[in-house]
């Protein structure tokens, strides 16, 4: 039973990635790919205000991309994006369906340019 | 102005334009490129949309934007090295344009001579573009005219400031509102009359004498008009007390010698 778990929520994790389309927050880290705005890999992260989410690092900026079914969702989730920032600097903008949420908290971005730079090549 | 008078200006500007930091970590609410305290390394957030720090702004370089601080002074004045625009004079600034929302909110900057922002006006007939500058020449509301006295405070807090600004040579347009009467600012006025001293009357012998020389801090009282140079400094005069004393010579007094 338990295998057939496993496999049934494989196939699910197979489809979601493997299904061809383009997600909102792939569209984002495509467009900071181009500029030389890599992430670091991205990883799975659980937060309480969105269901489907990425966190990483470019340049020395925690982020964190989620998706949402609807560009109205993404926009509500702002305020509470800003929680995952805590007592620093950062962002938290809906960029059509996608939600990203920037937070330096290693202080190096102290001028905000990797964070404005961010925010403004993601594809509305 | 003496520089003792420099000193407590500068001090008394440091202390009411230093942004403090917000209690506890507490988030603060930004929208749009601004200065960063010096106690955070200083410079300028080149953040455009809106954002949070820890740190609370100052009351008379910010206004607000749907909850978030919008800053409405001279980004050069702190080391902004972007795209910059000339303007001289007092003006309307269309924050919703700037910062690129559908929010309508007209501010005001009450920056009285030369200065640059980040953002031209739009175009359209309330401004003029003369000798490389931005003039005002539309008809200013009253929520302008209102809130003047009270944010054309923002002057003494550049007076003082060292940076390349603005070279405006052209004669301004017909119109600019800082050529208007009814909108006319007095010019620097830096009064600083001349220290007096009040001489002591000698009624005892001088033998056994002390003088003390009580020096009070002068106080500045700083006064905003209205309109450009606006800063008017007025000196209270520095009175220097000298106060006698009297040592007795218990009868062994002989006089001034």
């Amino acid at each position: 039973m338990r295998g057939w778990v496993l496999t049934a929520v494989a196939l699910v994790a197979c489809s979601k990635a493997g299904d061809g389309k383009a997600t909102p927050r792939d569209a984002v880290i495509s467009a900071w790919k181009a500029d030389q705005l890599a992430p670091t890999s991205m990883a799975p992260a659980q937060v309480a205000f969105a269901k489907d989410c990425q966190g990483g690092t470019v340049s020395g900026v925690d982020v964190l991309v989620c998706n949402f079914a609807s560009p109205a969702e993404a926009k509500a989730a702002e305020d509470p994006g800003l929680a995952w920032i805590g007592a620093t600097t950062g962002a938290a903008q809906a960029h059509g369906a996608a939600l990203i949420v920037a937070a330096d908290r290693k202080k190096s971005d102290p001028s905000g340019r990797t964070i404005n730079k961010l925010m403004k090549l993601a594809p509305n | 102005m003496p520089r003792s008078s420099c000193v407590l200006v500068a001090l008394a500007l440091a202390l009411w334009t230093a942004p403090a930091t917000a209690s506890a970590g507490r988030q603060v609410r930004y929208i749009g490129i601004h200065p960063l305290p010096k106690a955070e390394g200083g410079g300028i957030c080149y953040i455009e949309g809106p954002h949070v720090h820890v740190y609370d702004a100052d009351k008379v370089q910010y206004r607000d934007h749907r909850g978030a601080h919008y800053f409405v002074g001279d980004p050069v004045a702190y080391g902004y090295d972007g795209q910059r625009y000339a303007y001289k004079g007092h003006h309307p600034i269309h924050v919703s344009a700037v910062v690129g929302d559908s929010e309508p909110d007209d501010e005001y900057c009450y920056l009285s001579g030369p200065h640059y922002h980040y953002f031209a006006p739009p175009e359209g007939p309330e401004f003029q573009l003369t000798g490389g500058a931005y003039f005002f020449v539309g008809e200013p509301p009253h929520a302008y005219v209102e809130a003047r006295p009270a944010l054309m405070k923002i002057n003494a807090v550049y007076q003082p400031l060292v940076y390349e600004r603005p070279v405006v040579t052209v004669d301004a347009p017909v119109g600019w509102i800082g050529a208007r009467a009814e909108f006319a600012v007095p010019a620097v006025v830096v009064a600083s009359p001349p220290p007096v001293v009040v001489a002591p009357t000698v009624v005892a012998p001088a033998a056994g004498i002390r003088i003390d020389a009580h020096v009070p801090m002068p106080s500045v009282h700083v006064d905003i008009g209205i309109g450009a140079p606006a800063v008017i400094v007025h000196e209270r005069p520095v009175i220097i007390e000298e106060r006698v004393r009297v040592k007795h010579d218990h009868g062994r007094h002989r006089g001034h010698r």
